[in-house]
């Protein structure tokens, strides 16, 4: 932990004792998540999100009568197409604006003035807008949920439950390169810009340019699937998969490789590459904003 | 037979029985006891063979009834064959099999039958590595009765039901779990009615047998519904074939086989519905599908380039990931997917019907730019279910020139669903649970704001608020 001295002396005379580590974080979480709840996006966001997720559930099932209960599995196609879309934007954009907007309003030196760490400050900003996010993500799939449960008579349970997860993993580590984008920039136009500019990269760029290489360069398939895994959408999206189906067999060569040679260690490995991007930006962020000179 | 001589006949076999066992029913008794029972019982007899667990292999020599349902168990102690029927007109009824050999030289099974006019209804066999197979054995029953498989790697798992240039049998009401097939060799006019298979390699699978009417089975998360091969003239309907997706999974698949009709089915959730490889075979026999409900597959219709000659009329293509491909590069466009005026109703159809005669006013003809290069470059199935997926589709709507030609013509596709149920109940359950599920997803979202969104006694660090 990388005290700030002048700040903690300083507060220690207005108050007796400086929060614990712990306690540090919560507060500014609880702060951040009332902010965050309190603000339009998040308003917007879980609107949106919750009426394509109910729309997605209700659409997908339409016009099949009593055959709805094996409509799961698409209804769960259209899910990931809308979770791979919107959240990475939800949680990129909320973190970019999280140390770029006080800072730009300047209420981030007085954050910095409490008696407490940079690195608490940083991590219970993330908490806070990850309890948030959370929150909104729970509004969606639990209203569709319910659509499920009303059209499908609820078969998938498990791989819904799975999904939910998942997509908290995935918009854990989107928070994650969103704060680090945040500590970055100066002014919160240049770190939503840059946000929306790798959500870009996330959801279209890469997905395109690999499949142009693969064209291209006759990539082999352990060669896409190696390219493929580093962006956490596709290993999101395995992730989903393998939990459905068991095996990637429906994504083609590349699955069916993926699935014969890495057997079990499958999902623990596309988890692990979720969790690290969650964990190495963060950890770079808190690095950057403890060590930056000026706020 | 009659009632006395059956009475003074268990009397008899009872006492043999309680002397052997004690009289508490649950030591083993040697099948060597039922044994005895057959050779002193007249042709035609009845057997109801007392409770207990009969260790050992038997083969009946003689056409009799053996009648398990007092309690009786077959136990082979895996070892060989354990029940081996040599004579005509045999019936196997209400027993409990149990523990053939593991090893598939021998090709151990619950039940073989090697005569003709067998019954084997009614009973329960449990580790066996074959089911009941039938060699030579025409004009057999095979009704209600419920299979479990050895547990072992698929590779090395026997069939459930297997019958060998066995004419005119009767197979239905049967549960079969966990088995490598239902297999049908070169066994013509039988009747397949309302099985259900389940975790096994192909629920049903025909090799060189024809003239078969296939009709209200359940075949569900096998690795293929029904496999059809060089078999001609066979009639599915009313099938269900749900979640097929193993390393072929296929709802139906038909590999060089004639006149088909396939009529009334459900292909749901399978990783392809229909797959057609090269069927029809000969110039002049056809293929037809009616009335079928193709929906959520990843591939509705799946078929080999050089596939011809079938018919599709009043099927629902719904929600199919690609509702039809070629596997490889090719169209299907030598199959008629109209027949007088009655196309097929396609749930991506985006087309409309003004004069409400319930046919869309333009033909269905899909294009998908994803689905042509998916056709050239196998290895992109990796960016299905992916934005980017939609994008390029987008990029081909909003540019037609870069769009493939279609996959296949419906000339009069239908404006609405037609309603196609099968006769199988569907699986509505565990509603309940996702309506849990859903309620703890909301609540949790209402506990975080109630817990963090609030004053709560601790002060807010005293910093410039947001708006």
């Amino acid at each position: 932990m990388i005290a700030n001295s002048a700040a903690h002396f300083s507060a220690t005379r207005q108050t007796p004792a400086a929060p614990t580590l712990i306690g540090g974080v919560a507060r500014f979480a609880r702060r951040e998540f009332r902010d965050a709840i309190a603000s339009k996006w998040f308003a917007l966001y879980t609107f949106a999100f919750t009426v394509l997720a109910v729309g997605v559930s209700y659409l997908s099932l339409s016009g099949i009568g009593s055959h709805g209960f094996a409509g799961f599995g698409r209804t769960a196609a259209g899910l990931l197409n809308l979770v791979m879309l919107v959240v990475p934007l939800m949680a990129l954009t909320a973190g970019a604006g999280s140390v770029a907007g006080e800072r730009e309003r300047g209420t981030l030196l007085y954050l910095l003035a409490q008696p407490v760490s940079r690195t608490q400050v940083l991590l219970g900003k993330h908490l806070g807008l990850a309890a948030a996010i959370i929150c909104s993500l729970c509004v969606g799939f639990g209203i569709s949920g319910g659509v499920l449960a009303w059209r499908t008579g609820g078969v998938g349970v498990g791989a819904y439950t799975m999904l939910v997860g998942f997509t908290v993993l995935l918009a854990l580590a989107m928070l994650s390169i969103g704060v680090l984008i945040s500590v970055c920039s100066r002014r919160t136009a240049v770190a939503m810009g840059i946000a929306l500019f790798t959500w870009l990269a996330f959801v279209f760029i890469s997905d395109l340019g690999l499949m142009a290489s693969s064209i291209l360069f006759k990539l082999r398939v352990q060669e896409i699937f190696g390219l493929a895994i580093i962006n956490p959408l596709q290993s999101f999206k395995m992730a989903v998969i393998v939990n459905m189906n068991a095996s990637l067999d429906v994504l083609g060569p590349v699955g069916a490789y993926a699935s014969r040679t890495l057997g079990g260690a499958l999902p623990w490995m596309l988890v692990s590459s979720l969790i690290a991007w969650t964990a190495l930006p963060l950890g770079l962020a808190v690095l950057l904003f403890s060590r930056r000179g000026s706020v | 037979m009659s009632p006395p001589r059956l009475t003074i006949l268990i009397s008899i076999l009872a006492t043999v029985v309680r002397s052997a066992d004690g009289g508490t029913g649950n030591t083993p008794i040697p099948v060597s006891v039922v044994a005895e029972m057959i050779d002193n019982a007249e042709q035609g007899d009845a057997i109801l063979v007392p409770a207990g667990i009969y260790e050992g292999n038997l083969i009946i020599r003689k056409p009799i009834v053996l009648d398990g349902s007092a309690g009786a168990i077959f136990d082979g102690l895996g070892e060989g064959t354990v029940i081996e029927v040599l004579a005509e007109q045999v019936t196997i009824r209400g027993c409990v099999i149990r523990a053939t050999d593991e090893d598939v030289t021998g090709e151990p099974a619950a039940i073989r039958v090697i005569a003709a006019d067998a019954t084997i209804e009614s009973n329960t066999i449990d580790d066996a590595l074959f089911g009941i197979d039938l060699r030579e054995a025409p004009n057999a029953v095979i009704r209600n009765n419920t299979i479990a498989c050895k547990n072992l790697e698929p590779g090395r798992r026997g069939d459930g039901i297997r019958l060998w240039w066995s004419h005119g049998c009767t197979v239905e009401g049967n549960t079969v779990r966990g088995s490598r097939d239902m297999v049908f060799w070169y066994s013509e006019d039988l009747r397949i009615d309302r099985n259900t298979v389940t975790d096994s390699r192909y629920g049903l699978h025909f090799m060189y047998s024809h003239d078969t009417v296939i009709e209200e089975n359940d075949l569900r998360s096998n690795s293929v519904g029904i496999y059809l091969m060089y078999s001609n003239r066979i009639t599915l309907r009313g099938n269900r074939l749900t979640n097929n997706r193993g390393a072929s999974g296929y709802g139906v698949g038909l590999k060089d086989c004639d006149d088909i009709i396939i009529a009334g089915n459900e292909l749901l959730a399978n990783r392809v519905g229909v797959y057609l490889d090269n069927s029809p075979s000969s110039v002049d026999s056809t293929g037809l599908f009616e009335s079928n409900m193709v929906a959520f597959n990843e591939v509705g219709l799946l078929a080999t380039p050089n596939t011809h000659g079938n018919v599709f009329t009043g099927n629902a293509f719904v929600e199919n990931e690609e509702p039809a491909a070629t596997h490889g590069r090719g169209r299907l466009v030598s199959n008629d997917f109209a027949r007088d005026g009655v196309g097929n109703y396609w749930s991506d159809y985006a087309g409309f019907d003004l004069d409400g005669d319930g046919i869309g006013d333009v033909a269905y003809e899909p294009r998908s730019l994803f689905g042509a290069m998916l056709a050239n470059e196998p290895n992109l199935r990796l960016f299905v279910h992916s934005p980017a997926q939609q994008a390029i589709e987008f990029t081909a709507r909003a540019l037609p020139e870069l769009r493939p030609e279609s996959t296949l013509i419906d000339p009069s596709p239908l404006a609405s669903p037609p309603r196609i149920n099968s006769a199988i109940a569907g699986g509505g359950i565990g509603g309940a649970r996702m309506a849990v599920l859903a309620a703890t997803l909301l609540s949790i979202a209402v506990a975080c704001i109630a817990a963090l969104g609030f004053e709560r006694g601790l002060p807010a660090p005293q910093t410039g608020v947001r708006s």
